[in-house]
This record gives structure tokens, C-alpha cells and sequence, in this order.
């Protein structure tokens, strides 16, 4: 097997160690689950002279909510957010993070770390996105809290700085006449990535869409929101007519590529596809 | 003596009492786990690790190898060329088309050119980097038609067919004459990797002149074979010890031997143990797979569904080397018209170069390819003639006094009819001969059938051997060259030795084989393992019970045609309160001289073939399956879930009828995939999806609900208590089923899998009005 390249490995107890490592190291990368890290390591994807391992920081494992936001620490993991009670609130966020890779990636990965690896195919961020979630970074400098959308600089980049680390994923606790779902075409069942992915939000008023929110995933550079969408079908009844007329915007507003996984012409037809079923299942879910 | 008389001629029972009833697996908790011990377990820490170099191009003169900079590593104890190799560097499996390391040219990406020894992977690494050969690039024949078009490069000195086959029995000009109707059509079986869970392995020690391998391969003996080959030693200077195998499927049939080659050409040389573990990347993009085909498929068939002819031309893609490819090929076409009786046959068959990885053993071994093409046939030819599929095949399938494709006659042992009326009656298949829909999902049913030749074909001697030991406390040594490489052949070996000497199960421990100690069985292949490993098991067990008997016999005063074995004693039949147990009776064996050992020999019958035109016998018994497959297609996105599927199979006599339900259920997993999802992606001859995460093989939430296999037993008189291979028969009539299934439910037809969405979603739009 290919070997590990070799890398010094440190264990901080506090957030302010933590912060401390990764201002001073050269070279440092931190590292939660790291399941997305080790493979990148063994095929020398990335060649860290230090790891600095999160999850000791105990001040950084929660799901909780506060201050009008839903909040989700840097080490909290795919299970432990899929099974929190307050997730409950954003139905899209659970569909999607329940299902990502195995029961064992589940119970090391996180969700903080699914988004600064920053895939296209990262099942976590566009759910997220329709919830404008923001994320908080830590370092020697001032705390930072910029959208989730400004995480992803391109395909498998973030923009953070090399001594940079995020502590926190939040959204605003949402509104009880909204709801959202996440919908995925994939390879087989499980444990695979995503060929194309759906998230839709929407707050119902009355039999009319107040606000709605879609982004999708594995069809462009980074995880996409689809204003041009949201504003088809904000202020008008979800029927059928409007939303197709959404699907069509949508297939036009994504640019997927061919790969291993799927042909571009396919997963742009998938975006619409993905984009009724989960508005649908979203409306269906408002109460 | 016909074996399939055992249970009432020398036992003199009615019903079995181990033979036919599910037992649970010694090894199986074990395994469960996480203890049960595998090749690489074996390898100490510390051990001198060796990776194979191999050529990045996929064809080319090798103009010079620089190792001496690579010599320099620190760590790095050896690299070996071709120049070092002794013995023989020729390791071809049927044709000496293949180097055991290659010195004048490369022939595919991934050509073993040379072995180095290293200290860790850190230094493999970096002599890895030091190594430079210097290319002379040849045009890259990636495609059978390249390879066979004009002025094409020659892979191999000959020109880049490996071989040709032919059958030409009746006459097929006649027959289309007397057909109404007639379908024409191109089919292409791609390439299928094994992904067995453990990869391959072998640790090798040396000592003076003698060379230890533990290793994962299929046949201890061809292993043996190939190491002594390569060495130029003689057979008693290799010891193989097969440790338990964590899957194989053919696969390790022809990479055991190379990679314990490797192994020991290095430890000997060296004077060292050595390790030789493949990761998964490497056991993907170099290990041999399913041999891809096209073949070209012509039926015709009268009003009242009679199959009249058949013309078929397969081109078989070897790859870089030829390996099994003549033994693939001809079973290819000594099953081309499937399983039916069909007067007019012509088939030709070649087996083509290419630049690409080699082709070679895989579950199934050609017969899946020809009955996607022959059962997608049927399909239409009923279709064209209006006629149901299921009648149009009961019109036509092999019953006994019937004739295959080469003019075998089957005298006995055929339910094919008996399989097809089974999984017809359990599916209800008249009562969905609608496609049903609802919303954007409509479901059809499908259905596959399949034969399967048992063990080698044509003139191929087949034999095999067991021995078995009864230890003075009334435990058992049973010994088999018939390898555990999870399918649990040798368990059913013991239920047939357990049958016969009444010896518990549980009290017959089964070593692992090892060629200092074990008789040779020939290769754990063709499905072969219990049907001719079980049949020496069972002449050891006979033997033996005929000294265990005349010893009971003479304990008990009374005469040995009055013993029962049976429960682990030793009793009088006509009192059964008077008897010994079994461990009673195996001291008193060694007490009184009676032999507590007993070996097994089994020739199965000779089979021949007419060169000339194919016909012949090809194949000692076949097994027969079917398959009925219930899918629902989601219009929208083209994605196909295979919802139930309905099985059933003449293996003769179900010696243990759990481990067929596995059998059966790993089969219509693995044939699920190939149906509709695996895909080895080649790019300039270069594996790009070499890992689990993008060779797609179906999980557990993609298995559909398997309904009870259905069990059919139509005896082979030649093998112990009649059973037939399992293994290989389980997964050929899944692939039809699930295609005719998806024509059923959208009206489309695929000569091409694998199905994806994608595939499927183009196709329905295409279709739309």
C-alpha cells in the first residue's frame, strides 16, 4: 500500500492551542474525521509537514442552538448532526447528511470538515446553502463569519488561509412555516458521491411561496445557490406549471461536466428532475 | 460404482442425516470476527517488502532499464530484471505468450518489468522514482478492431489473434431456410473486475534448495507449478501453503501463481522471507478481468417456435496475453446457442489482442457473455413471433436425450424445464405480463435462463484427490486441495465424509491446503470443487468406513453388514442400544490394526471432441439455472432497481442448501452489477477508476429481495450423492433476466451493459414520440 507521507502530529485540549498551532507551524493542515484527508494524503494530493488534530478541542463538539442560530461545531459529526433533535428543524440538512458515504464515515467525518474540503460533490453544502448558513473562522486575527458560499473558491478548494481553521457552521433557526428537502442521484445506494444533488427550501404563506431557496451540488466548479430559480418560484403557488418552469431554469442554470460519473447532459437534466421532487417533498413537509 | 447410489446401496438409509441439511460453517464466526487468519496476516513486522515495477506505456520496445540509481536507496536490499531469472521467464498460461518479467517489450500498461526489494514502502517509494526505462513506443492497438484492422502492429510474433474456435453441427442454411422469423444482432460484454475483499497476497521463506509459500491462489498445485517453473526446481523443492482466501471468483486462479512467483524468485534469490501484498489500485488497473466479447448473434425460428438455426461469431478481447482465453472462447462456444435444443448451429470464435489489461477467470467464465447475447435472442425472437418468452423457451430447452450446441447428447441429470416452470409458478409470471406504472415508475418482469458445464472442458484429463485421517480420540484430519476462498466447498466435503463414517461434522477438522502435505485436487475452478473434490472425498470416506465397520464389527461380535455409522457411533443396526462411539471405535481401531487412514482418488469420465467441427463431449455433467427478475424503472432519471428476484437450480442434490442461498445471493449481487452499474473506465490503455470508490459494485441496500432459491435435484450418477457445481451457474441467467426485465417495463433493449442511468435515461428519451 501506498505509504503515508510523514507528518508531525499534534493534539491541542483548547481552541487558543489550536489557533496558536496553526499561526506558528509551517505547513500545517488540521484534521478532524479525516476521511477526506488520509486519501488525499496517500495519493500525495497533500503533503502537510504538521497534522493538528481537532479533536481533543472539546469546546468545539456540539450541535446547539443559540442566539437565533442553529449552530455546528467544527468536530461535530455527520451522525451526531443527522441525529440531533434541533436538525429537525431543517429536514434537508439531516436527508442529506444520514446518507453520506457509511455508517463508518458517519461516525468520524464531520460536517465542518465535508465543506473545507470543498468537493462539488459534498452532499452537506448545498442544504446548507439554502439555509445561508455562515461559517466561522478562527485564527491569530480577528474571528471572521462569512457565507458558506465564500467558503468554496473552486473545485476542492476553500478559501481559508493556511493558518486559518473553521470553528462553526450556523443558520438562523427557520421559520415554522418552512421546510426543505435534499434529493440525490447516485452510483448505488450508498456509500458513493453524488452524480447530481438538490436541496430546496421554502416558507409557505397561505397556499403561496413566501421564500424559497435551491441550490444544487456536482454540477459546477463548487456547490451552487440558483437565484434565478428562487425568484420563479417566490410569491407564487408551487403548482405544477411553476414548478417545472423552475426545473427549466434550473437545468439552464448549472454548468456540469462529463467524468467518471455521469455525462454533463445528464446531470443537467437531473437538476430539474431533483429540483421538482424536492420541492415537492419540501412542501409537503411544511406543516 | 454410481455415486449417487451411495445413500441406499452402501448406507442403507432412506433420508439423509447431514448431507442436505443446513449446517453453520466452522470457520464462519471466525470470520465474522475479524480472526480468521488471511495471507497477509501471516507476514511478520519488519519482513523485506517487494513491489513489482511496471511499464507506463501500453506498447513498446524496451530500449534499455536503469536500476542502479534505485540500487542506491537506502533500504532498498534488491532489484531484479529479467537478466536475473534463471529458471524460466516464460509464464504463459496456454500459450507462451507471456514473460514472468519483461525484458524486449511491454505489451500493456502495468507489464511487470521488475521486482524490488525494499526495507519499507518509504523506500519502494523512492526507488520507484530512481527506476527509468527507456521506451520505444509502438502504435497501441486498444480495441479489437484496431488489432485486427490493416497494418495493424503485432502484439505477439504471429499476428494478434491468439486462436480461432468453430462448431458446425447440421446445417444452418437449411435451417434459416425453414425459419419464419429471424433476429440479427450485435451484442458487447464489457470487461468486469473481481473486487474480492482480500487483495492479492503471498509471503515466501527460503531455506537450503526448499522455498515456503503462503499464498492466496486457487490452486495450490498450479501454484506450485508456475514457482518451481519460474526457479527451474523440481515440484518437491516448493512448498504452497493456501491460507484462507477472502474471495476470488477465477480472478486468483491466475494471479495466485504469479504473485507467489514473485515472491519466491525474490525470497531464494535474496535468502530472505519476503511479503508481496498488493493494494487495491494495483490489484484493479493489473490483475487479469472478465475477457469483454462481441458477438454477433443471428436466430431464426418457425411460427411455432422452434428454434431452427443459430449463426453466431464471437470476438473475444484477450488483452495483452491469451491466459485462459482458449478455454474461455471455447466454452463460449460450446454454449452458444444456450440451453436449447437447436438443430443448426455455426459458431466461430477468435480471440484478439489488444494493448490493454489481460483478460482471464471470472465466475461464470464466458457463459455469462454468450447467455446475455443467446437469452436477449430468445427474448425477441419471441417478441417478433408474439409469443410469450416464457412459452417460447419451454419450447425449446434441453430435456433429456437432448443435444447442446456440440452435439452432446444428455442422457441424464437435466432440469432445465423443471427450473423454468419453477421460477414461472413462484414469480406468477401470467399475471404481469403488463408492465405496471405508477407516476413516473414502471415495473416489468424478466426472465434468464443458463447452463453450465461442469469442471474442464473437452480433453482435459479430470481427476481429483482427499485423504482423510481418524485420530485416535475419534477426531478427524480431513485434507483437500479444494481451497476455502469463501464459497465453503471444503464444508461440503465434511458433510459428505461426516454422511458416510458418521463422524460429527464438528469433530472433522479441514486443513489448510498445503502441497507438502495434501493430495493434489486440481484447481478450486469450473465449479468443479465439490462435484469432483467431494466425489475423493467420498471414496476416502468409503474406505474408511469399511475399516471402521469391520473394526465395530469385530468389537461387537456381530457381522459388519449389521453396523450403522451414523451420530458419531458405531452400532448394530438390527439393536441400536449395542454399539461404541465413534471415539471408542477409533481407539480400538489402532488397537486392532485396523488402517484409521484413507485416501480418495476420482477420475471423472473421459470426455472428447472433434476438433474438426467442435461436436462432441465437451463437459462431464451440466448444471442448469433460472432466473426470473422483477425491476422498476424510474422514467425520469433512468435509474433501475432490481426489486425481486426469483431463482432456481438442477445442482443434482444440495449437499448444504444455506451455502447455495450464498451462492445464490452473492451471484445475483455480482451479476446485478454487471447489469447495470460496474465499468472499468480505460483511458489509452490506463485503468482510471482503480478503487471501490468509483468501480461501482452494488452494496447491500442495492440487493433486491431474493425469494427462496428453488431447489431442482436431478443426480449425477458420477458425483457424490449426485450433486453439481454451484458457483459459476448462480450468476449467468441474472444478467438476461434483469435486461429482458428492463425491456419489459420500457420496451428498450440494451446489446451493451452496463445499464446506467445515464444510458438508459438517453435511451428513453430517444424513444419518446
Amino acid at each position: 500500500m501506498k505509504p503515508l507521507p510523514q507528518f508531525q502530529y499534534h493534539a491541542p485540549k483548547t481552541l487558543m492551542e489550536a489557533v496558536e498551532l496553526m499561526d506558528t507551524l509551517e505547513n500545517a493542515k488540521p484534521v478532524t474525521g479525516g476521511t477526506d484527508l488520509v486519501p488525499l494524503l496517500r495519493e500525495a494530493a497533500c503533503r502537510p509537514s504538521h497534522l493538528v488534530d481537532l479533536n481533543n478541542v472539546a469546546e468545539l463538539n456540539y450541535v446547539r442552538e443559540h442566539e437565533g442560530f442553529i449552530c455546528i461545531g467544527a468536530t461535530a459529526t455527520h451522525s451526531q448532526v443527522a441525529s440531533s433533535e434541533l436538525m429537525r428543524m431543517a429536514p434537508a440538512v439531516v436527508d442529506a447528511v444520514s446518507r453520506i458515504g457509511s455508517p463508518q464515515i458517519r461516525n468520524r467525518g464531520t460536517v465542518a470538515g465535508n465543506l473545507c474540503n470543498a468537493s462539488p460533490a459534498a452532499d452537506s453544502a448545498p442544504p446548507l446553502l439554502v439555509y445561508d448558513a455562515e461559517v466561522r473562522i478562527a485564527s491569530s486575527g480577528e474571528t471572521a463569519i462569512i457565507p458558506l458560499q465564500e467558503l468554496f473558491a473552486g473545485p476542492k478548494i476553500n478559501c481559508l488561509e493556511p493558518n486559518e481553521l473553521v470553528t462553526e457552521i450556523r443558520f438562523p433557526v427557520p421559520p415554522e412555516s418552512s421546510s426543505s428537502s435534499f434529493k440525490r442521484i447516485a452510483r448505488r445506494r450508498a456509500f458513493t458521491l453524488s452524480v447530481a444533488s438538490a436541496a430546496a427550501y421554502v416558507e409557505m404563506d397561505g397556499g403561496v411561496c413566501s421564500e424559497s431557496r435551491v441550490a444544487f451540488g456536482s454540477v459546477a466548479d463548487t456547490p451552487v445557490r440558483a437565484p434565478e430559480v428562487e425568484e420563479l418560484l417566490n410569491g407564487n403557488t408551487l403548482d405544477d406549471e411553476t414548478i417545472s418552469m423552475a426545473a427549466m431554469a434550473a437545468k439552464r442554470s448549472v454548468s456540469p461536466v462529463t467524468d467518471i460519473r455521469g455525462t454533463a447532459e445528464y446531470r443537467r437534466a437531473m437538476c430539474g428532475v431533483l429540483l421538482e421532487r424536492a420541492l415537492h417533498a419540501a412542501a409537503g413537509r411544511v406543516s | 460404482m454410481e455415486y449417487d447410489s451411495i445413500l441406499k446401496e452402501v448406507l442403507g438409509r432412506e433420508d439423509y442425516l447431514v448431507v442436505g441439511r443446513d449446517v453453520v460453517r466452522s470457520d464462519a464466526l471466525d470470520k465474522v470476527m475479524g480472526k480468521a487468519m488471511y495471507t497477509a496476516d501471516y507476514v511478520p513486522r519488519g519482513t523485506t517488502l517487494l513491489k513489482v515495477y511496471r511499464s507506463t506505456v501500453p506498447h513498446a520496445q524496451i530500449k534499455a532499464i536503469n536500476t542502479a540509481e534505485a540500487m542506491e536507496v537506502p533500504g532498498v536490499e534488491a532489484v531484479y530484471t529479467a537478466a536475473d531469472v534463471t529458471g524460466n521467464n516464460q509464464i504463459g498460461y496456454a500459450l507462451p505468450d507471456q514473460p514472468f518479467l519483461n525484458a524486449e517489450k511491454v505489451h500493456y500498461v502495468g507489464d511487470p518489468v521488475a521486482l524490488v526489494c525494499a526495507r519499507d514502502e518509504y523506500a519502494l517509494e523512492k526507488a520507484f522514482e530512481k527506476i527509468s526505462v527507456e521506451y520505444q513506443e509502438l502504435p497501441a492497438m486498444l480495441d479489437i478492431d484496431a488489432s485486427l484492422g490493416e497494418g495493424a502492429a503485432d502484439i505477439h510474433e504471429g499476428g494478434n489473434i491468439a486462436l480461432t474456435t468453430r462448431i458446425r453441427k447440421g446445417d444452418t442454411e437449411k435451417g434459416f431456410g425453414e425459419a419464419d422469423v429471424e433476429v440479427d444482432e450485435t451484442y458487447w460484454s464489457p470487461h468486469q473486475e473481481h473486487m474480492y475483499l482480500e487483495t492479492e497476497a503471498a509471503y515466501a521463506v527460503p531455506e537450503s534448495g526448499k522455498v515456503t509459500v503462503i499464498c492466496n491462489g486457487q490452486s495450490p498445485f498450479l501454484v506450485r507449478e508456475k514457482v518451481a517453473h519460474v526457479l527451474g526446481w523440481s515440484l518437491n523443492q516448493v512448498r504452497i501453503i493456501q491460507a484462507l482466501t477472502g474471495g476470488a471468483f477465477g480472478g486468483k486462479d491466475d494471479q495466485g501463481p504469479l504473485v507467489a512467483a514473485y515472491a519466491a524468485f525474490a525470497a531464494t534469490r535474496l535468502g530472505k522471507p519476503i511479503a508481496h501484498v498488493w493494494d487495491r489500485t494495483e490489484s484493479v488497473s493489473y490483475s487479469n478481468k472478465r475477457f469483454p466479447a462481441r458477438i454477433r448473434y443471428r436466430s431464426g425460428a418457425t411460427e411455432e417456435g422452434r428454434v431452427a438455426a443459430v449463426d453466431v461469431d464471437i470476438t473475444l478481447e484477450c488483452g495483452a496475453y491469451a491466459n485462459r482465453s482458449p478455454f474461455w472462447l471455447w466454452r463460449q462456444t460450446a454454449h452458444a446457442a444456450g440451453p436449447y435444443e437447436v438443430d443448426n448451429c455455426s459458431v466461430d470464435g477468435r480471440a484478439v489482442y489488444t494493448n490493454k489489461v489481460y483478460g482471464g477467470s471470472f465466475r461464470g467464465f464466458g457463459d455469462l457473455a454468450i447467455h446475455f447475447a443467446a437469452e436477449t435472442q430468445m427474448d425477441r425472437l419471441a417478441h417478433e413471433l408474439g409469443m410469450d418468452p416464457v412459452e417460447l423457451r419451454l419450447r425449446n430447452v434441453l430435456r433429456v436425450g437432448g443435444r447442446t450446441t456440440c452435439d452432446q447428447v444428455l442422457d441424464h441429470s437435466v432440469g432445465m424445464e423443471q427450473c423454468l416452470t419453477a421460477v414461472r409458478d413462484a414469480s406468477d409470471w401470467v399475471s404481469h405480463r403488463e408492465p405496471a406504472r405508477e407516476g413516473a415508475k414502471v415495473r416489468g418482469y424478466g426472465v434468464g435462463l443458463a447452463y453450465h458445464g461442469i469442471s474442464t472442458s473437452r480433453g482435459t484429463p479430470d481427476w481429483s484427490a482427499a485423504s482423510l485421517l481418524l485420530n485416535q480420540d475419534g477426531s478427524a484430519t480431513y485434507r483437500t486441495g479444494i481451497v476455502e476462498l469463501g464459497q465453503g466447498s471444503p464444508f461440503g466435503h465434511v458433510k459428505i465424509v461426516s454422511e458416510i463414517t458418521g463422524i460429527p461434522p464438528e469433530d472433522i477438522r479441514i486443513e489448510l491446503p498445503d502441497t507438502d502435505s495434501t493430495l493434489n485436487a486440481k484447481p478450486t475452478h469450473g465449479s468443479r470443487g465439490l462435484m469432483l473434490g467431494g466425489t475423493a472425498a467420498a471414496k476416502a470416506a468409503l474406505k474408511l468406513r469399511d475399516s471402521m465397520a469391520a473394526c465395530a464389527a469385530e468389537t461387537l461380535d456381530i457381522p459388519s453388514e449389521r453396523i450403522t455409522l451414523a451420530d458419531g457411533r458405531a452400532y448394530d443396526a438390527e439393536d441400536p442400544e449395542t454399539g461404541i462411539t465413534v471415539r471408542e471405535l477409533a481407539e480400538e481401531m489402532y488397537n486392532r490394526g485396523y488402517d484409521p487412514g484413507a485416501y480418495g482418488f476420482f477420475k471423472a469420465p473421459r470426455r472428447f471432441f472433434d476438433p474438426e467441427t467442435g461436436l462432441g463431449v465437451n463437459y462431464s455433467v451440466y448444471t442448469f439455472a433460472a432466473t426470473v427478475a422483477e425491476v422498476e424503472v424510474d422514467t425520469e432519471t433512468g435509474e433501475t432497481s432490481v426489486l425481486r428476484v426469483w431463482p432456481a437450480m438442477d445442482c443434482g442434490k444440495a449437499i448444504d442448501p444455506l451455502m447455495i442461498e450464498g451462492q445464490i445471493e452473492g451471484a445475483i449481487s455480482q451479476g446485478m452489477g454487471f447489469a447495470l452499474m460496474e465499468n472499468l473506465e480505460l483511458e489509452d490503455g490506463r485503468v482510471m477508476n482503480p478503487g471501490f470508490k468509483d468501480y461501482i459494485v452494488p452494496c447491500s441496500l442495492d440487493t433486491p429481495q431474493i425469494e427462496p432459491g428453488i431447489i431442482v435435484e436431478e443426480p449425477y450418477r458420477h458425483g457424490a450423492f449426485g450433486a453439481k457445481g454451484v458457483g459459476e451457474p448462480a450468476i449467468i441467467s441474472v444478467v438476461p433476466a434483469i435486461t429482458n426485465a428492463i425491456h419489459h417495463a420500457t420496451g428498450l433493449r440494451f446489446n451493451t451493459v452496463p445499464v446506467r442511468p445515464w444510458t438508459l435515461y438517453e435511451a428513453l428519451r430517444e424513444a419518446e414520440p
